[in-house]
């Protein structure tokens, strides 16, 4: 890259440069033009001036005065056709057949500016005459002189940015030496402190990238050996209950461990299905599909989901009738936590209670709340609630702990609030309340 | 030989109930740490199969209560927290022996006699007496080279006998050891099983101590006596 700079840069300049150096060289010429042209009209009307004097005899060159001098020449045509007076390098014929005026020749095989005038008599015709060669020479030389230094200032340039780009891209140089250098695993943040102001702001957005990474992976981390751990138990039921039948001698024995076999079985599925689900919902972006959904609807479906667990312990599920409530929500995630709320209340309520379901709607929020009959959960204890794999009475009931980290997991998703309040008969009264609209400005 | 099983989960804790029963000890099973601490208090175990993740309380707290008041029954931890720091705290709260779930029945009943081996003494897994032999493991007797078959009762009562040969056991601590909760116990069903023994064995091999209990001898001589 950084040669890639340099080119650019260098490139950049020696167009820059030379595009300057053109400019000027038509700037100069033109104002050398200009320039020389009126010399030599001025020196047309000098030599006019003369003309007083008597030129009759006068047959000469005049002498060299200037190191420009041989290249230009004057004639004095009398009549226009006798030639009186001439500088030495002048030619025999007239340089220019205009009588006045400017004109563009060629002379022995070389560029000739000439200047033509009368004098006031109109007797004499004087021509001055330059070769263009002289005034090239002039910008040329000029021109060299202004490309010259570029010759030698591009090399020094080279180096000079080829330092600089080195001193600025040494502190980058320095972090990236430091990341490479790290073993994949390591996380630590990046000192600092030792790292120059330019890549302070990269060096603190790297620490933050660190720092989401390492949360991620310790989450999984967490993850995994909690669902290890709460598989040993169930797999270390399901295995001594098949020990047991194998080593029982009477059938109602076997047949009593093998149903417990079968029941170990389904409860490590049961695990394994909340722990998948929590799984898919932990990574930061999981998508949430919104729509609008009619809570009570859904809740009603739910309900008739769950009337088959209900039954088995006589418990009856009911729901208050009301309008349609509609809520922004990704459906499916909704199902899910009515579905964990509902099995929750069903698990921890006693034989023949009932469990209610209520749906209030607010202008701003809708709230559903479940409340069933069961031993309640203590005030200190609320807090725990929904911490994964926290079950109160972990050997009553064949929960997994998970049911409520779900949920809570979901409401997050929706923004939605969950709170637990004791049911003043008894029980735990759960109230999960989504916002409906963005609120009102204040 | 009478265990207790402190486990809360419902299936495991049958499945260990069951399993062990199996194989020749009575079981009785509670599910938390505060009726384990009233059992432990109440009865005389030969040996606990101690769950860690208990509610009301939790198994470490239990076992170093336990150990503090000096209770000397050899406990055996079984949890599913595997981590090494786990089982170092677990035994330094003063387990005997902490195994990871899920563990095979037959080891686990294996580490349970050799428990329960450690803390009466005794060296050799096989109980011997002159030439009789017990194998508690086997759950086999013989005499000489003829076996003995003997009810699981009889075999219970005579290994309990055995294993504190020389210490006279009362009617209540024999009726504690061999009964777990919830059986009935006859009257005189301790002396009909010793009665049994002594016909089936040798006669002088359990001798009777007015008012207090049954004994039986350190020594194979004493047995020749009439």
């Amino acid at each position: 890259m950084r040669r890639r700079l340099l080119v650019v840069l260098l490139g950049l300049v020696a167009a820059i440069w030379t595009a300057a150096a053109l400019f000027s060289y038509f700037d100069a010429r033109h104002e050398l033009d200009e320039m020389f042209d009126a010399h030599l009209a001025q020196s047309a009307s000098l030599l006019i001036a003369q003309a007083g004097h008597d030129l009759d005899e006068i047959d000469e060159h005049a002498a060299d005065l200037h190191r420009y001098a041989r290249r230009v020449a004057f004639q004095f045509w009398e009549d226009g056709r006798v030639l009186r007076l001439h500088s030495a390098n002048a030619p025999s014929t007239r340089m220019s057949s205009q009588d006045e005026g400017f004109a563009d020749v060629r002379i022995d095989g070389a560029g000739w500016r000439v200047f033509s005038g009368r004098d006031p008599s109109r007797r004499y015709v004087v021509q001055v005459g330059e070769r263009t060669s002289a005034r090239d020479a002039i910008v040329g030389t000029m021109i060299r002189n202004m490309l010259w230094p570029l010759l030698f200032a591009l090399p020094l340039l080279a180096i000079v940015v080829w330092i600089a780009i080195a001193r600025v891209m040494h502190p980058l140089g320095l972090l990236n030496r430091q990341v490479v250098a790290r073993a994949p695993d390591n996380l630590v943040p990046l000192a600092l402190d030792a790292a120059p102001a330019e890549v302070a702001p990269l060096a603190a957005n790297l620490n933050r990238l660190f720092e989401r990474v390492r949360t991620s992976i310790e989450n999984e981390r967490r993850f995994t050996a909690d669902a290890a751990h709460e598989l040993r138990t169930p797999l270390a039921a399901i295995r001594a209950q098949a020990q047991v039948a194998r080593g029982a001698t009477a059938d109602a024995e076997r047949t009593h461990a093998l149903e417990s076999v079968i029941a170990g079985c389904d409860r490590a599925v049961h695990v394994v299905d909340q722990l998948l689900t929590l799984a898919r919902l932990e990574p930061e972006g999981f998508a949430v599909r919104r729509a609008r959904c009619d809570l009570q609807m859904v809740a009603r479906e739910c309900v008739a989901d769950i009337a088959a667990s209900a039954n088995a312990k006589a418990i009856t599920v009911t729901q208050a009738d009301g309008p349609p409530v509609v809520i922004d929500a990704d459906e499916r995630l909704l199902r899910t936590l009515l579905r964990n709320l509902l099995d929750n209340a069903v698990r921890y309520s006693p034989d023949r209670s009932e469990v209610r379901v209520r749906i209030t709607a607010r202008d701003e929020d809708a709230s559903i709340v479940v409340a069933d009959r069961g031993p309640g959960v203590p005030a200190a204890e609320r807090d725990r609630l929904g911490q994964r794999f926290h079950r109160l009475q972990p050997g009553a009931t064949t929960g997994t702990g998970l049911g409520l980290s779900i949920v809570k997991r979901i409401a997050a998703l929706h923004d939605a609030t969950v709170a637990f309040d004791a049911v003043p008969e008894g029980g735990l009264a759960v109230t999960v309340s989504f916002r409906r609209a963005a609120p009102m400005a204040q | 030989m009478r265990i207790l099983v402190v486990e809360d989960d419902p299936l495991l804790g049958d499945a260990l109930q069951a399993g062990l029963r199996q194989r020749g000890f009575d079981v009785d099973w509670v599910r938390d740490g505060v009726a384990a601490e009233g059992a432990l208090r109440a009865e005389t175990f030969a040996g606990v199969v101690l769950d860690l993740g208990l509610p009301r309380l939790d198994g470490l707290t239990l076992l170093r209560r336990e150990r503090a008041r000096g209770a000397r029954v050899p406990m055996l931890v079984l949890t599913a927290r595997d981590a090494t720091e786990d089982r170092v705290s677990g035994l330094d709260s003063g387990a005997d022996d902490y195994v990871v779930k899920p563990v095979d029945l037959d080891e686990l009943a294996a580490r349970l006699r050799a428990l329960v081996r450690r803390s009466t003494g005794e060296p050799a897994p096989v109980l011997t007496l002159g030439t009789l032999k017990l194998d508690p493991a086997a759950r086999t007797v013989t005499l000489g080279a003829r076996p003995i078959e003997l009810q699981a009762r009889e075999f219970n009562l005579l290994h309990e006998l055995m294993r504190n040969a020389g210490r006279v056991l009362t009617r209540r601590e024999l009726e504690q050891r061999l009964y777990a909760w919830g059986e009935e116990i006859e009257s005189n069903a301790l002396e009909v099983h010793v009665h049994h023994l002594r016909r089936k064995l040798a006669p002088a091999l359990i001798r009777t101590v007015r008012g207090v209990g049954y004994v039986i001898p350190r020594d194979a001589d004493d047995l020749e006596r009439p």
